[in-house]
């Protein structure tokens, strides 16, 4: 800013002197001339009225105070062929007489001008010379004056931008600093200029009703991130959840047709067996070897029927109002009678927690196959299994990452294991029949698919939280009913 | 004599189960499929009619319905081979058995069985459906 005054200046103040100094110089020069002029002809004037009757001395002396009056230090009267020269000038200085036209001409510091006298019978001329010296020198004083006057100018100019610019600049640096701030990622930063110029202060403001407009912006963009991410997650997870459920339903139907064309074989072979049976004298070789085929016959039934429970869907049969409770710990007691006592088994169930519309005998089958699967994972003859049942609220959270469940009040059966646990691979393919982490023989892997038959059947959920070495954890999640439990038949009867 | 019409699709099992009432002492007459069996039912009364849920044609539950309509006073067993068996992931003429025995026992079926069944379920079954 400062150097490009100072370029303005250099260009605009010798221009500005030169105009102001030739205005100045033509206004003295013009003044000395009118003044020479006038003096001449009043002289001119003195000469013309006089000078016929005077004598020599006497126009001397006119020319004398012609150069008295401070104004001519020449002056020469020329009347005919002979020159009269004021006496207080050297005879010979009325040689240099040169008139002059304009001022400061010939370079004499003098102005020389003549005047003819308007006489009937001589011709005179009068010649004056008048010093230029006080002139020039208040031309040159005017010239100093304007000097200062301009260099004032200049400098109080100068002094201006300086003040200006920090007045100006300083602000201005402030809110580049704060927008800078705010352009590398700083939003909170808020842009508040103090200035006096309301210009300024506009622009802070502006700008900071576009940051604050900007904050809000980057705010809702930040939300609209976020829950599109949870979104995404969200759905991921039901196209999991959806996928699971998908592969264990086709599976199940596959293993129910697979099952049902199997009854259509097992009913001949367990029926032919019996005839045969019949048929055969008591002490037939063969009754032993037939009575073998029914056995085995027996066993894929009840296998058959396992996969059809796995396969079932919900509404598949009747089920009943009941407290969960004391089915549950039915189905501990048929535990403990199955389980070797080297196994620690510990149950807490919440009493008086309300109905779930179920089918008894597959909630006792649900609990024995969790617990006959947590013993199994047991690696030594000891372990610990506990199984409990307790109210839980299911809650929208929840039920986004189980879409299967409702919000509300549920009932919650954990079995939990001491035993080898297993990673989520195999957790992704733990409730598909046949799947089995066991060796050969030492299980169907029948049992948690019927397990899984029967949550979906009552419209509960199985979550399943467990990792190589730590155990296991099954949460069975059932929905709570407000119906109440029918009268018992029995007691009815009585 | 208490006679009995077995109707089902699976050779086998008309066969076996033929033999079975027979040692019982019921008169078994087979037809392998709903419309053969109804044409048995016209010629001749049974008392019991034995009939398979799905089977190609007619199937249980039309089967049942008809029986129901032209002959009140027969009894009726519905069997199946059991399982959720959808026509669209399995095979054309299975269907879910077990909606399907529900519309078969909506349909008039005294009593509906899940094979496989022993022995004993099915004569017992028989004989207090036809105090036998």
């Amino acid at each position: 800013m400062i150097f490009a005054l100072l370029l303005v200046h250099a260009v605009l103040l010798p221009a500005l002197f030169h105009g102001l100094f030739t205005i100045v110089r033509n206004g003295h020069e013009e003044a000395f001339i009118d003044h020479t002029r006038i003096y001449t002809r009043v002289f001119a004037d003195i000469f013309e009225t006089s000078i016929v009757q005077e004598t020599e001395a006497e126009i001397v002396a006119h020319l004398d105070s012609a150069v008295l009056g401070g104004r001519s230090i020449y002056a020469t009267l020329q009347v005919a062929d002979s020159l009269l020269i004021s006496s207080l000038m050297e005879s010979e200085d009325a040689d240099k007489f040169t008139e002059d036209f304009a001022f400061g001409e010939h370079g004499d510091n003098v102005y020389f001008l003549s005047v003819p006298l308007e006489m009937a019978a001589t011709v005179a001329v009068l010649k004056l010379g008048f010093d230029e010296e006080p002139t020039l020198l208040q031309i040159g004083d005017a010239r100093q004056t304007l000097i200062y006057i301009l260099l004032m100018y200049l400098l109080v100019s100068l002094a201006l931008v300086v003040l200006l610019s920090t007045v100006l600049a300083r602000p201005l640096k402030r809110l580049r600093r704060d927008s800078r701030k705010i352009a590398s990622g700083d939003y909170t930063r808020k842009l508040s200029i103090e200035s006096g110029f309301h210009e300024i202060k506009e622009l802070s403001d502006d700008l900071e009703t576009m940051r604050s407009t900007l904050v809000g912006v980057n705010a809702r963009l930040q939300k609209e991130i976020v829950e599109r991410e949870a979104a995404v997650a969200k759905q991921q997870d039901l196209e999991e959840s959806l996928r699971h459920s998908q592969r264990l339903k086709s599976i199940g139907t596959l293993a129910g047709g697979v099952a049902h064309e199997f009854n259509n074989v097992l009913l001949p072979i367990l029926m032919y067996a019996e005839l045969s049976l019949e048929d055969l004298p008591a002490d037939s070789s063969v009754r032993s070897k037939l009575e073998q085929i029914l056995k085995l016959a027996k066993r894929a039934q009840g296998l058959s029927q396992q996969i059809l429970t796995f396969g079932r869907q919900p509404g598949d049969t009747a089920k009943v109002p009941l407290d969960i409770v004391p089915v549950v710990e039915e189905a501990m007691s048929m535990v403990r009678a199955l389980i070797p006592a080297s196994i620690d088994i510990r149950v807490d169930v919440e009493k008086g927690i309300g109905h779930v519309l179920c089918d008894a005998a597959e909630i006792q089958q649900l609990v024995v196959n969790l617990c006959s699967n947590a013993y199994k994972s047991q690696r030594s003859g000891g372990g610990l299994i506990s199984v409990s049942v307790a109210k839980t609220n299911v809650d929208r959270k929840f039920t986004e990452k189980h879409p299967k469940l409702r919000q509300g009040k549920h009932v919650l059966l954990k079995v939990t294991d001491t035993g080898e646990g297993m990673d989520s691979a195999t957790i992704d393919r733990i409730f598909e029949p046949f799947f089995t982490t066991r060796e050969v023989g030492k299980g169907t892997g029948l049992g948690l698919s019927v397990v899984h038959g029967i949550v979906v059947k009552h419209g509960g959920e199985i979550v399943v939280t467990s990792e190589p070495n730590r155990g296991a954890t099954f949460d069975v999640y059932f929905p709570l009913t407000e119906m109440q439990a029918l009268p018992d038949i029995e007691e009815t009867k009585k | 004599m208490t006679r009995v019409i077995i109707i089902d699709d699976e050779e086998d099992i008309c066969v076996v189960l033929k033999e079975v009432l027979e040692r019982a002492g019921f008169e078994v007459e087979v037809a392998s499929n709903g419309s053969d069996g109804m044409d048995l039912l016209r010629k001749q009364h049974a008392d019991l009619v034995i009939t398979d849920i799905i089977m190609p044609g007619k199937d249980g539950v039309e089967t049942t319905y008809d029986i129901r309509m032209e002959f009140p006073n027969t009894k009726i067993i519905v069997i199946s081979g059991g399982g959720n068996v959808s026509p669209m992931e399995y095979e054309p003429t299975a269907i879910k058995t077990t909606a399907y025995l529900a519309s078969a026992t909506k349909a008039g079926a005294d009593l509906t069985l899940t094979k496989p069944f022993d022995r004993d379920e099915i004569v017992n079954a028989a004989r207090r459906l036809t105090a036998h």
